[in-house]
């Protein structure tokens, strides 16, 4: 009788093992082929260029030789210096719109939340090109006789850089860290109080237990600002401020383009993600921070008096103007108003830019186009982000779990147009193609980028929400007989719902408009919109291209605005309600 | 307990290599490289990487005229470049279009290129810009720099490059970033050889651009960024390339205030729309690449080109006999040179560089 049930058993045990086991294996599969590896064959070239006829060398250092040039110290102090106060500054910035939009009663809070993914969507070229305009020498302040050559020389220098970034910086700190603050219940707050704290003492409890998601925007900010490209070739090369990516862009952008170089300050930038992350895992080593649970009571919004309204929004408005309202004029003032500013003479306002590029079939078919890309992008991303954030915030596997958070941030910390070009070298190998796999030049290989691209910000958004809900949650559901897909639908699902939209409509939105791993995969006759509108800009058509830029913006808002009102209307009350505040 | 662990992940690994492999696949029948092949035809199909504004244009009316399929990849210059190094192992493009011969040298010396003579006959300007081993083809050509300058606000004009250190320029002159711009290395190369030769080197040019810089010098990021500088009043004088001064000159609205106009320095630097063609890429696709050059140098195909792009790329001068240029861009200039690519190619990064700290 054994000798017949024992194996069956046996059988029974392996197929339930390879149950268990095949979406992990699946996941880290994927992750090795979207990130470890094109990320690692990019770097080796810095060491090793022979590898893809880079260079004649099997093995040299001549690349970071090549790197340290110069002015390269200074860049990399400049890179740290940024990369630091960048991420500070939208991290306070970013926590104090979260806690003034969730936690107070001040006046639009709609408003302020919308214009975040609002902001998240603006690229920097907009908001560097409206301070452009606005400061620069017979701009518009100086047509207006506004006294502007202080501020000219602030933009146009480390504090112009710095600003720029930390207002690409602010959403994603937002988004992390309100996050975290929905589901942190008031009784923390209460305990601060009932035991006779102050207001910097519930501030300073507050922040200690969002540290996860506070720390997360630290990170990410730090790792997207280290790696700009835009603001590196732009701003700050304008204004003589050397930055480590400007190397970078030297030796891509100058023929013959030099990799190895690229490389070797891949490596740099790389280093300096991994002291973020070190930092982060030094500031949350041993402590938990599992504050969601079944007893969690939402918190109430203080009531503030009308003078601290009026101050509240004042100050909401100013940032939004500053953020937002700058931009939105550089656009205008782009592909509106024809003349403005402009020795030509203001024509006045002309819908024409906006007309030639709603008929233009580079717009509309490449709109198209992305737009389905960053459907399936941002889709497959929040589920995967949802594990790597499980992951990242489990108990178990800590060593994987380390080695997947530093391939995240390395992924942020390399610029994209050298992440793109590490998945040419991988897939366009000569050898890969000898195994039937032919990925290059094809949409599949352009959404598996974009979904390594947008994987860590997404993760990070979830890292702090996912990293609050405690497991009795699921156990008991579990106890009660709950299957382990039903306790996830029934107690997680409702309580990440809102994280979750979040997260889709960041990637959505970011990968609508990505430039740098788009121009360098798409597949040929397919363009995306954004490089139908980089095309526009640098054939000289500024007004075409920044309406075509305008456009993708309204239609990235229109269908996140879509999603969330859908949300509204079909999600059970349930899920809307919780996270919210009274 | 850890063994029966394992065993599953591994094989679960390979299942989820095999499901890579089918979808690696599936997406094979899109790979649009230079070997697939159309179905009915038999052609294969001929990828394009190009940066020129009428590509899409030209490669549609190819593809009619000849039955050939295209399949096009447009893009700025940079971008382009970037890609053709990344794919040095396995290059994917069948023919590679864009302006400057610089990069088209070092592709030539990697031994990308395959030598191929249209036979075209073409003018003297053209047949100056012709290589001696036929590496690549010279299609069309624009010059750099073209001086445009904003006559409604001055009335000096300059004639020579020692003209713009003169007081009345004070300050007034622009330039694009070499290291944004891609026309104005092959600009400040041309400044270097005009003033020293290839004997002298970069030494002549270097001291002018310094000489520059103290009489006010302002550096833009490119063509359009001069161009709004002058447009602004920023500056008065702009040192660009000849299809965007004449794509503002044809397009600007003019006032009282704003009145741009284009005259060419000296000796001025021909910068050729070049096509050239992938050495490993099948018989057939050569073949394709070949017909390609003939159609584009074809009065048909540089038909196609000088309507393609009216206010941008059209912008150049024919270098096939018997094809005038587009009225807007005027009449070429007489005294002009063409400096040699396999010289000053290879100092592109040297100069950017030293443009970078020393002049910006």
């Amino acid at each position: 009788m054994s000798t017949i049930t024992l194996p069956a058993a046996a059988r029974a045990r392996a197929a339930a093992g390879w149950l268990r086991a095949t979406p992990f294996a699946l996941f880290w599969l994927l992750i090795a082929a979207i990130l470890l590896v094109p990320i690692a064959l990019f770097l080796a070239v810095a060491v090793s260029p022979r590898l893809f006829q880079q260079g004649p060398q099997w093995f040299t250092l001549s690349s970071f030789q090549a790197a340290f040039q110069d002015q390269m110290l200074q860049g990399i102090a400049d890179t740290l210096m940024i990369g630091a106060v960048t991420a500070v500054a939208s991290a306070v910035i970013g926590f104090a719109v979260a806690w003034v939009v969730q936690r107070t009663n001040v006046f639009g809070r709609r408003l302020w939340s919308g214009s975040m993914f609002a902001l998240l969507l603006v690229p920097s070229y907009l908001i560097a090109l409206g301070w452009e305009r606005l400061l620069e020498p017979m701009g518009v302040l100086d047509l207006l006789h506004v006294p502007d050559s202080f501020a000219r020389s602030l933009l146009f220098g480390p504090v112009g850089v710095m600003a720029v970034l930390t207002v690409k910086g602010i959403p994603f700190a937002y988004l992390a860290i309100s996050a975290g603050l929905r589901g942190l219940g008031e009784e923390f707050e209460a305990a601060v109080r009932v035991h006779g704290g102050g207001r910097r003492a519930v501030t300073r409890t507050v922040a200690a237990l969002l540290a996860p998601a506070i720390w997360s925007s630290l990170a990410i900010v730090f790792a997207e600002s280290i790696s700009d490209f835009g603001v590196a070739s732009t701003l700050a090369n304008d204004a003589h401020f050397p930055v480590a990516t400007f190397e970078l862009y030297n030796a891509v952008d100058n023929f013959p383009v030099q990799f190895p170089v690229a490389a070797a300050v891949g490596w740099i930038l790389l280093a300096m993600a991994g002291l973020a992350l070190y930092a982060q895992h030094r500031a949350l080593r041993g402590r938990s921070y599992r504050v969601l649970g079944g007893r969690t009571r939402p918190a109430r919004r203080r009531e503030l008096s009308a003078s601290g309204r009026i101050g509240a929004f004042s100050g909401m408005s100013l940032l939004l103007l500053l953020c937002l309202g700058v931009p939105t004029f550089g656009a205008i003032s782009a592909s509106l108003m024809q003349g403005l500013g402009t020795l030509e003479g203001g024509s006045g306002f002309s819908l024409d830019n906006y007309r030639r590029a709603l008929t233009s079939p580079a717009l509309y078919q490449p709109l198209q186009y992305s737009a389905l890309l960053a459907t399936i992008t941002a889709t497959v991303t929040v589920l995967l982000g949802l594990v790597v954030a499980r992951l990242l915030t489990s108990k178990r596997g800590q060593t994987s779990a380390r080695m997947l958070d530093l391939l995240l941030l390395a992924a942020v910390a390399l610029p994209g147009i050298v992440f793109a070009a590490g998945y040419i070298f991988t897939y366009n190998l000569p050898q890969v193609n000898d195994l039937g796999i032919h990925l290059y030049e094809t949409t599949t290989l352009l959404t598996l980028a974009y979904i390594a691209t947008a994987l860590p910000p997404a993760s990070r958004v979830l890292f702090g929400s996912v990293g609050q809900v405690q497991e009795s949650l699921r156990e008991a559901a579990r106890v009660h007989g709950s299957t382990a897909p039903g306790s996830w639908l029934r107690v997680m699902l409702p309580l990440l719902a809102r994280p979750l939209l979040a997260a889709w409509s960041l990637t959505f939105g970011g990968t609508l408009l990505e430039l740098p791993v788009s121009q360098l995969l798409y597949p040929p006759s397919d363009p995306t919109v954004s490089v139908g509108i980089e095309n526009a800009l640098s054939k000289y058509d500024y007004s075409g291209g920044t309406a075509m830029e305008v456009l993708a913006v309204l239609a990235a808002l229109a269908v996140i605005g879509l999603v969330w009102g859908i949300f509204q209307l079909v999600a059970p009350a349930g899920w809307r309600r919780l996270g919210r505040t009274l | 307990m850890n063994s029966w662990n394992r065993r599953p992940a591994l094989g679960a690994a390979l299942a989820g290599a095999l499901a890579l492999g089918a979808l690696a696949g599936c997406s094979s029948s899109s790979n649009g490289n230079s070997s697939s092949v159309s179905g009915n035809s038999g052609a294969a199909t001929l990828v394009v990487y190009s940066s020129q504004g009428y590509d899409s244009a030209v490669t549609k009316a190819f593809s009619k005229a000849t039955g050939i399929p295209v399949s096009l990849d447009d893009d700025s210059t940079g971008p382009l470049l970037a890609k053709v190094g990344a794919e040095r192992n396995n290059p994917q493009w069948g023919l590679l279009w864009v302006d400057g011969d610089t990069a088209f040298a070092e592709l030539d010396k990697e031994g990308q290129l395959l030598d191929y003579n249209p036979g075209v006959a073409l003018t003297a300007a053209g047949t100056k810009l012709v290589p001696a081993d036929h590496s690549y083809s010279p299609v069309s050509t624009t010059a750099v720099p073209a001086l445009v300058y904003n006559a409604a606000r001055v009335s000096a004009v300059p004639t020579s490059w020692q003209d713009l250190l003169g007081a009345q320029y004070k300050g007034k002159v622009g330039m694009n970033d070499p290291s944004q711009s891609g026309p104005t290395f092959p600009l400040i190369a041309g400044l270097m050889n005009e003033l020293g030769g290839e004997s002298g080197g970069v030494a002549a040019g270097e001291k002018f651009l310094t000489e520059l810089k103290a009489n006010g010098l302002q550096v833009h990021p490119t063509n359009g960024d001069t161009l709004h500088a002058l447009e602004t009043g920023q500056i008065d004088y702009g040192l660009i390339q000849s299809s965007a001064a004449a794509g503002e000159v044809a397009t600007a609205k003019k006032s009282a205030n704003y009145d741009p106009k284009v005259v060419y320095l000296g000796t001025t630097t021909l910068l050729p729309g070049v096509i050239g063609i992938d050495k490993g890429a099948s018989a057939k696709v050569q073949q394709e690449a070949e017909k390609f050059v003939q159609y584009v140098l074809s009065p048909a195909g540089q038909a196609v080109m000088q309507h393609g792009d009216p206010t941008g790329d059209s912008l150049y001068w024919p270098i096939v006999p018997g094809i005038d240029p587009v009225t807007a861009i005027g009449a070429m200039p007489t005294a002009y040179q063409r400096i040699d690519p396999t010289y000053w190619g290879p100092q592109e990064t040297a100069v950017n560089t030293w443009f970078d700290q020393n002049i910006k």
